[in-house]
């Protein structure tokens, strides 16, 4: 069990005049029999950007598939604009985001319009896509990850970052309100990770999207996400970004303690934010 | 058949060989040319969908399946065995979507057991109850399409067109769910549904190449057109025209040239589409390598 040092904020206090379009309460939930996650109590407002960090096997993506009702809750409710996740009312208002380079198949021709074409698809137009009617909100989903240039290109011959714009675009074209995002920033080179960071910016100022987005890469989200919620098993802090704490307080969070008598920030052993990752990851698929 | 005679008769004149014509002119060789046809415009769909799903050795497993069927449809004097193959098949193909989908075996291991279970359960009984691997069965294993008389073509030509439409209407949501299956819930797909019914339609598409081109050789049409289109193909809609295109090429060099020099056509028709995979991809590698060797396209 992690040594609590410092007690947890809570988010909620950042919006008090809205009515939360997340509103998870008391949620555990277990994978394989194991407890991941327990005691969530999270709530998300409308136009907020998120970044949800946490080291490896923390939970974040459980609690990402549970709020997207993939998983169940063991315990606790999670209520995405007043309704159950992946009940009838709530479709095309959340939109997922993969991880483009883990997920995408490698064998598959498929063009970014095509691909975006899909983020279209409902259970009631599936079988007769009205792609006449949609060709407008495929367009503007292009434009606004700007792949216009690319986009009847095989996406296997583009860049990993444009990639990830190409599923962010899928999100879009479902005209999805409340995007989750699981690491979209790793196998991406820096450029294209700083585009791709604007682009999420935009997407929540200037389209007054909500973005809930798990990242490993500490020193990009900070410079983006409003907000940050960092989890290991249950929230551990929850709060405005500037008040996100530094490393040496952030092992605190986590029990661990200072092996020598002294502590230096950069030495400390936590591995949540890895900040380097991303752009060693970036740098060597550029080459 | 009513409806593609005239069009085969007409085109008849214009068909090079001495003996390759009759499959345009006379009835036995025409049911032939429309069932293998049929399956080859249907299995090049449904081949490229198996290849981005990683499924591309189902089709060799079902067919395998099928055989099973067929043995135990002939061993009971069934006039049309392929019925019985029809139903070892379909619920074999969703048995093993069971299994996969509820994570009880992973990879292709379901299928090798079905493959391999089945197989046996139709060799034991030809072996105990029948008469071994008598010619008729061999037409199975190899496939014999001048045997094929009007009750199967009829079955044949049912399976291809329903699949056909079937897969035409589930394009989209085929797509969906195999570029990413977990988006395509969000967005409220029916996720298992449309695998169950994919699973359906391969069972059936495979039992209706059986006789066309033989269980051992089903893949030949199923996945060799697909994978040479995808050389070639810069949009999933252009890998499934290529898909065709391939398809049908090997169909029509094999039956030309298999009635000429009198081999078997399902073992013909299976080597030029091989041929003509080894081809597309030689020349891919000669553009790369040589002609264009600073892009970078793969």
């Amino acid at each position: 069990m992690v040594v609590l040092n410092m007690q947890p904020q809570t988010g909620s206090g950042l919006r008090p005049d809205l009515m939360p379009i997340l509103k998870v309460k008391d949620l555990s939930v277990s994978r394989s029999g194991k407890l991941v996650i327990y005691g969530i109590n999270l709530e998300v407002f409308k136009g907020e950007f998120i970044g949800l960090v946490g080291p490896n096997g923390s939970g974040k993506s459980t609690l990402l598939l549970a709020i997207l009702g993939v998983l169940k809750a063991q315990q606790g409710t999670v209520s995405l604009y007043g309704h159950r996740p992946m009940s009838r009312n709530i479709l095309g208002k959340i939109g997922w985001v993969s991880q483009a380079a883990a997920v995408m198949p490698k064998n598959v021709r498929i063009t970014v319009r095509e691909l975006i074409q899909l983020g279209t698809l409902t259970s009631r137009n599936m079988f007769f896509p009205r792609k006449a009617i949609h060709r407008q909100r495929v367009e503007n989903a292009i434009k606004m990850v700007g792949l216009e240039d690319v986009a009847d290109n095989d996406i296997v011959h583009l860049s990993g970052g444009q990639r990830q714009r190409a599923v962010i675009g899928r999100a879009l074209a479902s005209n999805s309100q409340f995007i989750l995002l699981d690491e979209p920033l790793v196998g991406i080179d820096r450029d294209s990770r700083n585009a791709l960071l604007k682009l999420l910016d935009r997407l929540c100022h200037e389209e007054d999207k909500t973005i809930l987005m798990v990242s490993h890469d500490l020193a990009a989200i900070r410079q983006t996400a409003h907000r940050m919620i960092y989890l290991e098993e249950t929230i551990r802090f929850d709060g405005p970004t500037e008040e996100f704490p530094d490393l040496t307080t952030l092992a605190g969070l986590r029990g661990i303690e200072p092996v020598h008598g002294h502590t230096h920030e950069h030495t400390t052993p936590v591995n949540v934010d890895a900040p380097n990752d991303g752009e060693e990851e970036g740098e060597k698929e550029e080459e | 058949m009513e409806v593609a005679k005239p069009v085969l008769e007409f085109i008849a004149p214009m068909v090079p060989g001495e003996i390759f014509p009759y499959f345009f002119t006379m009835e036995m060789f025409q049911r032939a040319l429309v069932a293998a046809v049929l399956v080859t415009l249907v299995a090049g769909v449904l081949g490229s969908f198996l290849l981005v799903r990683n499924l591309a050795l189902i089709g060799d497993g079902l067919a395998h399946v099928s055989f099973g069927g067929v043995a135990v449809g002939v061993v009971l004097g069934a006039s049309s065995p392929l019925w019985y193959a029809l139903v070892f098949s379909v619920v074999s193909a969703i048995l093993i979507h069971e299994l996969q989908t509820r994570e009880l075996l992973t990879g292709d291991a379901s299928i090798a057991i079905f493959l391999t279970g089945m197989l046996a359960l139709g060799l034991v009984v030809l072996r105990v109850f029948g008469g071994g691997i008598t010619s008729d069965i061999e037409g199975y294993l190899f496939g014999s399409l001048l045997l094929i008389d009007e009750e199967s073509l009829d079955l044949i030509a049912t399976i291809s067109i329903v699949s056909l439409i079937s897969l035409m209407l589930l394009y989209s949501g085929l797509l969906s769910t195999t570029i990413d299956p977990l988006a395509a819930r969000v967005q409220g797909l029916p996720v298992r549904a449309i695998g169950l019914v994919f699973s359906i339609i391969t069972a059936a598409v495979v039992v209706s190449m059986v006789q066309v081109i033989g269980a051992l050789l089903v893949t030949a049409l199923l996945v060799t057109p697909a994978a040479t289109g995808g050389l070639i193909g810069r949009s999933f809609r252009s890998c499934l025209i290529w898909a065709q295109i391939f398809g049908l090429s090997s169909v029509f060099l094999g039956l030309y040239l298999s009635a000429e020099y009198d081999s078997g056509s399902g073992a013909m028709i299976a080597l030029v589409a091989a041929s003509i995979f080894a081809a597309v991809a030689i020349m891919q590698i000669v553009w790369k390598t040589i002609i264009r060797p600073s892009d970078n396209w793969n």
